[in-house]
């Protein structure tokens, strides 16, 4: 679209454009109704918190709006998708390409990670009788980061500079000499500043986990849900540092001049290495907290201890390492040869075997159990079967010689969307519903629940069902169109229905929300009847939480005192230090910082940088000069 | 004397190892990276490059500053404060060489035309001996924060400050002798 201002004629994409205006009147909107509630103190304390509830809530709150744009860029996708040779609005050639790699992107990075970190930080410290996380101030620091990066990746939309190589974002299409436009350095430095406060989030549970149990909660003693995150902070620790460098090479590559990833010498299959190094766990790292979520749930539901809980540690440990030799399965037609080929085949499959254990451990945990169909459990339970086709379409796409056939085709589309919505958008959505009144101490609606459960999962099956017919009839990903002759028009057609179904889900979702908080129904510590220590706790989780320190002998220890002491936990005698909790406007200061250091290399100003650089140091000198702990040490020593 | 591990810094010590997993993970990708491209097809090789006497001069100053701030760091618990000058204050200057020595390497470097894109065993060389530089002089900025503080802080704080920079300088100096051994070594002594 063109307008003219000021005799100059400036030109606007139009889907740009409605997007500027859908965001600045909702913007102005939502500043007004701030202001008419008098809610901007309440936001001062969220910005500044560094409590692991509210930490929890900033990271739900965050995926919730990513999940917003990137589902309507999904319901884009599937618009333009849905008869053959459609030539919908803008959005075909580069425009698409836009779209599946800032859907792909947002929906993994900003997505599905922040729901299951936002839940680890909601619900693992209660669950295991800590008073906070490790590091109170870290993990705003880790929030805020992820948002940073989160916001660089979404506002390259609004700069008119979307990336556009996928979100595997494959050399050399993603080279300056192919995509010299700024959207995929957004792309680098967006996962690149989100990625570290990843790293340090989860260090942050791997030190809470290891040192902040309550006392006699022995590792063989904790929730599902903590050894699950535990498993996959290691997992991120170790990926992680692989993206890192990667996103760092590709940025000499794209900025600096070198050319590793093209060239006469450079090696296009060295970034998929890298990148499948660390996307292959990454893969795991947003499941595993899902697995460990249903085995939470299902539990409490079937008022019976999970089945097997042994196997299940091992079963997540095992798929926790197997995950790390199984990269080059996203490698199989780059022709790295038949015995390459065949061992990564093998540690495929392999992964099975674990992940159908804790199948049938679940369903073995409802065997003769109380079922009680709460929303919580819904999902849960419709999890499981679509959990299965995802995996039985997995174990398919290993048959290394077969994936000639499936790979890069719609097949592979619905297989990666059935284990990603089947397994961790299901997992985050039965994880919200089940701890929501320990967020707000108020339940979610129950009917609105199960509305938003049947239309997200019958809506899923239909978009995504169809898929592996289109993909087995030879269409291929990541294209705009097809023609009639190409005989899947009806799947696609079929398809674009079921998405509008989900989204329906999702709305009814949000209604939920927003009727829950308005006719509020308000529940004591222990809605659910729960077996774990956070229904021990008030409703919303209080700041200090745990004293006294509870004192565990048993798995499911709130279950156990139910049954045998009248509902009162053991008391410890001694508890070890609690974290300090303090305020501090530093960390979102320190990301703004980062935004704007990582601004300069985008639009490469050097004296940017220069400054930008300098201000992020100095917030670590600042941090330094300003600890905590040298507070709280003299006013000890005053005492 | 432990008087300043308190379970709060044991939770820091913890946090600020694995912080050094994920160091070692992105060093470790940089090493195979140079390991992938070098030699290669197009020249320079790096023996034409790489000087011995540099390295070795550079080498020794970090190396020494390993077993100064190793000094440092038994002051500490000894709680003898001059001891604890003479050991920040030796670490400071020995950075100050390598440092000075590695400014100087690389614009040697850049003299004879050995650039970053001139090929890529010099892009994955510097990429990776660049990304440990900036490790030191980041270590640098925060030897004069201690500094600054060594006074002004409860004498418990400041053990703990050192204690996990000394964690950090010898993490860098390990990486240093895996760039001895693994990037120059091979193409300097043999
Ligand atoms: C809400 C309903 C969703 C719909 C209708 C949908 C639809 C699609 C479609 C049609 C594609 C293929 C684009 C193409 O290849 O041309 C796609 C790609 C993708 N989707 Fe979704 N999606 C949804 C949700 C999600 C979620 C929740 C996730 C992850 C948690 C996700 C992750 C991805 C990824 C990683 C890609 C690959 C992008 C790429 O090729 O670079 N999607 N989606
Ligand atoms: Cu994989």
């Amino acid at each position: 679209m063109t307008f003219y201002l000021f005799d100059r004629s400036f030109y606007i994409a139009s889907d740009v454009l409605l997007a500027y205006i859908t965001v600045i009147l909702s913007g102005a909107a939502i500043f007004y109704l701030i202001t008419k509630a008098d809610k901007w103190p309440t936001i001062k304390k969220y910005v500044t918190t560094t409590h692991h509830r509210k930490i929890g809530v900033l990271y739900l709150l965050s995926a919730t709006l990513f999940f917003i744009r990137a589902g309507i860029e999904a319901l884009i996708i599937r618009v333009q998708l849905a008869v053959p040779e459609n030539d919908w609005w803008v959005f075909q050639g580069d425009k698409f390409n836009e779209a599946f790699t800032t859907h792909g992107t947002i929906m993994i990075f900003f997505v599905a990670m922040p729901l299951l970190i936002g839940l680890m930080n909601v619900a693992v410290p209660l669950q295991i009788g800590a008073r906070d996380m490790a590091f109170p101030y870290m993990n705003a620091v880790s929030f805020w980061l992820f948002l940073a990066g989160a916001i660089l990746v979404n506002m390259s939309f609004f700069m008119t500079a979307s990336p556009n190589a996928g979100w595997t974002a494959y050399a050399p299409l993603s080279i300056s000499t192919y995509t010299p436009e700024a959207g995929n350095d957004y792309y680098v430095f967006g996962l690149q500043v989100s990625g570290i406060g990843t790293i340090l989030a989860a260090i942050n549970m791997i030190v809470t986990i290891v040192r902040h149990r309550a006392p006699g909660m022995k590792l063989t003693r904790m929730p599902l849900f903590p050894w699950s995150t535990l498993i996959t902070s290691f997992l991120i620790l170790i990926a992680f540092p692989v993206l890192t460098i990667a996103l760092y090479i590709l940025m000499f590559d794209r900025m600096f001049g070198t050319q590793f990833f093209t060239g006469e010498a450079g090696s296009p299959i060295y970034w998929q290495h890298l990148f499948w190094i660390f996307g292959h766990p990454e893969v795991y790292i947003i499941i595993l907290p899902a697995f460990g979520i249903f085995s939470d749930i299902i539990s409490t539901f079937s008022k019976k201890r999970v089945f097997g809980y042994t196997s299940m540690v091992i079963a997540i440990t095992i798929i926790g390492l197997l995950g790390f030799m199984v990269w080059v399965h996203h490698m199989f037609t780059v022709g790295l040869g038949p015995l390459v080929n065949t061992v990564f085949a093998i540690t495929t499959m392999l992964i099975a075997v674990p992940t159908g254990i804790k199948i049938f451990n679940w369903l073995f945990t409802m065997r003769k159990g109380l079922i009680q169909l709460t929303t919580p459990m819904l999902f849960s339970l419709g999890f499981i079967p679509t959990f299965v086709v995802g995996g039985v379409t997995g174990v398919m796409l290993s048959v290394a010689a077969a994936d000639m056939q499936y790979h890069d085709s719609y097949f592979v589309v619905a297989h990666f969307h059935y284990t990603m919505i089947g397994g961790t958008v299901l997992g985050a959505f039965a994880g919200i519903y089940y701890w929501f009144p320990k967020m707000f101490g108020i339940k979610l609606k129950e009917t609105l629940g199960k509305w938003h459960f049947w239309l997200f999962v019958i809506g899923f099956h239909i978009t995504f069902f169809p898929m592996h017919l289109a993909g087995l009839n030879g269409m291929p990903r990541r294209v705009y169109t097809y023609l009639p002759k190409d005989d899947v028009f009806i799947y696609n057609f079929v398809s674009t229905i079921g998405a509008f179904l989900m989204g329906l889900g999702t709305l009814a979702f949000i209604w939920n929300i927003y009727q829950s908080f308005k006719n509020p129904d308000y529940t004591g510590n222990d809605p659910w009847d729960g077996r774990t220590l956070e229904w021990a706790v008030p409703s919303p989780a209080p700041e200090h939480p745990f004293q006294p320190m509870p004192l565990v002998k048993t798995i499911d220890p709130l279950w156990e005192a139910k049954r045998n002491r009248g509902g009162k936990l053991p008391e410890a005698e001694s508890a070890r230090s609690a974290p300090i909790d303090v305020t501090s406007w530093q960390p979102i200061g320190l990301a703004g910082m980062m935004m704007v250091f990582s601004l300069a290399f985008i639009y490469h100003q050097t004296w940017l940088q220069i400054i930008a650089g300098i201000g992020v140091l100095s917030f670590f000198v600042i941090r330094n000069l300003t600890d905590e702990h040298v507070r709280v040490a003299r006013e000890e020593e005053n005492e | 004397m432990n008087t300043f591990k308190t379970e709060r810094f044991r939770d820091k010590q913890l946090g600020f190892v694995m912080y050094l997993i994920g160091e070692a993970i992105m060093f470790a990708t940089l090493f195979a990276t140079y390991f992938i491209y070098t030699p290669t097809a197009i020249n320079p090789i790096p023996k034409e490059v790489f000087e011995a006497r540099t390295v070795i001069i550079s080498s020794v100053f970090l190396l020494t500053s390993s077993a100064t701030i190793h000094y440092g760091e038994k002051a500490v618990e000894k709680g003898n404060h001059k001891g604890i000058w003479i050991g920040l204050l030796t670490t400071f200057l020995l950075s100050v060489g390598f440092i000075g020595m590695e400014a100087h390497e690389f614009q040697t470097y850049y003299k004879e035309g050995f650039t970053l894109t001139q090929n890529l065993f010099l892009s994955s060389f510097y990429i990776l001996v660049g990304l440990h530089a900036s490790h030191v002089l980041f270590g640098m900025g925060w030897m004069l924060v201690l500094a600054y503080q060594k006074n002004r802080i409860p004498f418990m704080n400041y053990a703990q400050k050192q204690n996990i920079f000394s964690y950090y300088w010898h993490f860098v100096d390990v990486v240093w002798i895996f760039i001895i051994t693994l990037v120059y070594g091979p193409y300097l002594f043999y």
